[in-house]
């Protein structure tokens, strides 16, 4: 029986590793488990529940008072927003492209943390209840924070962007530099990959989505440059990122719904229109 | 006697063994913290599968496997594999292994534990580009270590209710 057993295993883990068949099955038992990552996350939602309950008077009034200058400050960014956002739609109607799609958002909060330090991946409360789907990108209130990688019921699972499988196509927000950022498996490291010798990018430079491949909204902050290092004998440049959401602290995310249609310029509607599952292979065939 | 009485013991021992699996650490702590971990899950199965080795089935332990695959985010059917053949070996040892003595039960369970996760490492390595990490000893180690304590207390848990 053992045997049997070992047989079946095998045969699961070779089709769950490398086709996309045991999704619908993996979302099913994530339905069932999910309570059990309720109560592993307890002992942090009820201090948070508490820690909210016994706050005295003068903590919740300077509290207050934080969150309103907070909102203050972001409402006169907001406002200059919406005015250069109609001045960048003017622009891009006059070079004759669409104007971008606002985009919708779904807040989540953190119910669970997978244990194992090898794999980032985090668990939020919404799921197809909310109408996620696999491949939506989240965010925190810094920065990129990952995407969807497993959706159950009422919860689904966020692939975090340092996880050694993930990778997110990327440009310098100063000169627009494309590359790919990908996740090293440490909570503070991102690297940019194959990236030429030649390529303008120094320290303190904004790296942010680019939105080729179309999975990630363009123009969200990934990280910051931290060391640009040029070795002599190898052909690319190690650029280490500081990824600027907070990846191990924050307990509410934002889940970005796109439009269907989301056809911005000529080049990132072929990206589009190319499908999204080979951001790498599409980021090699447009880059200039 | 009833031969189903304290199924919810049993039960319940597991579902607490999957929590403390999965309960992370406050943020802020060490990331090597958590490679402290001991299996719990094999330690409570280990316990069941020597001590009423009857009321314990591997297909059971197979699916619950399962459970375990999307509670660690890990490819479905390793853990599944896992906990049969720690079933598997204490169902052919069990009389034996009840009379060792909980030292030698420690070992045991540490050679047990560390073929589990060796063979976990190189499952997940192959869809990944995870690097081979020799923590995998650690569990083992902190697995081996905690059974005389979870060994005393489910003893007292079974002894109380009278689970045969």
């Amino acid at each position: 029986m053992l045997i049997g057993l070992a047989i079946a295993s095998a045969l699961l883990i070779a089709l769950g590793t490398s086709t996309r068949l045991t999704e619908p099955a993996r979302g099913w038992l994530g339905t069932v488990t999910s309570p059990i990552y309720l109560v592993a996350e307890s002992p942090y939602l009820l201090s948070e529940r508490l820690g909210l309950i016994f706050a005295s008077r003068d903590q919740l009034l300077e509290r207050n008072e934080t969150l309103q200058r907070q909102v203050l400050e972001l409402a006169q960014v907001s406002q200059q927003f919406v005015s250069l956002k109609a001045e960048n739609d003017r622009l891009r109607g006059l070079l004759g492209s669409q104007g971008r799609l606002a985009y919708e958002v779904l807040i989540a909060e953190l119910v669970g943390v997978v244990p194992d330090p090898g794999v980032h991946q985090v668990i939020i409360d919404k799921g197809v209840d909310a109408r996620i789907e696999v491949g939506q990108a989240v965010l925190d209130a810094a920065g990129l924070f990952g995407q969807v990688v497993e959706v159950s019921q009422f919860t689904s699972r966020v692939l975090l962007v340092t996880d050694q499988n993930h990778a997110v196509p990327v440009q310098v927000n100063r000169n627009g530099v494309r590359s790919i950022a990908g996740g090293t498996g440490e909570f503070d490291v991102l690297e940019l990959e194959n990236l030429p010798v030649s390529a303008d990018v120094v320290e303190g430079d904004l790296i942010e989505t680019s939105g080729l491949g179309g999975r990630f909204p363009a123009g969200y902050p990934v990280g910051i440059v931290v060391s640009v290092l040029v070795e002599p004998t190898s052909a690319y440049t190690e650029v280490v990122i500081r990824p600027s959401a907070l990846l191990d602290r924050s307990r509410h995310v934002l889940v970005i719904f796109q439009p269907d249609q989301q056809i911005v310029t000529e080049q990132e509607a072929q990206s589009a229109f190319e499908g999204s599952e080979t951001d790498e292979l599409l980021e090699q065939e447009v880059r200039p | 006697m009833n031969p189903t009485q304290g199924g919810w013991v049993i039960l319940t021992s597991f579902l607490v063994a999957l929590v403390l699996s999965i309960v992370h650490l406050p943020e802020g702590w060490p990331e090597w913290f958590s490679w402290l971990r001991p299996s719990w899950l094999v330690l409570v199965l280990f316990f069941w599968a020597i001590e009423v080795p009857h009321r314990i089935g591997m297909i059971t332990m197979w699916i619950v496997g399962l459970f375990v695959d999307v509670l660690l985010a890990q490819p479905l059917g390793l853990n599944g594999f896992i906990l049969a053949s720690v079933t598997y070996v204490a169902w052919q040892f069990f009389e034996r292994l009840r009379m060792y003595s909980v030292f030698q039960q420690c070992g045991v369970l540490f050679i047990l534990v560390l073929a589990a996760e060796v063979l976990r490492e190189l499952v997940l390595g192959l869809g990944s580009s995870r690097v081979w990490n020799w923590w995998v000893f650690l569990v083992a180690t902190m697995t081996s270590m905690a059974w005389p304590f979870v060994y005393l207390l489910l003893v007292r848990i079974r002894t109380g209710m009278r689970i045969e």
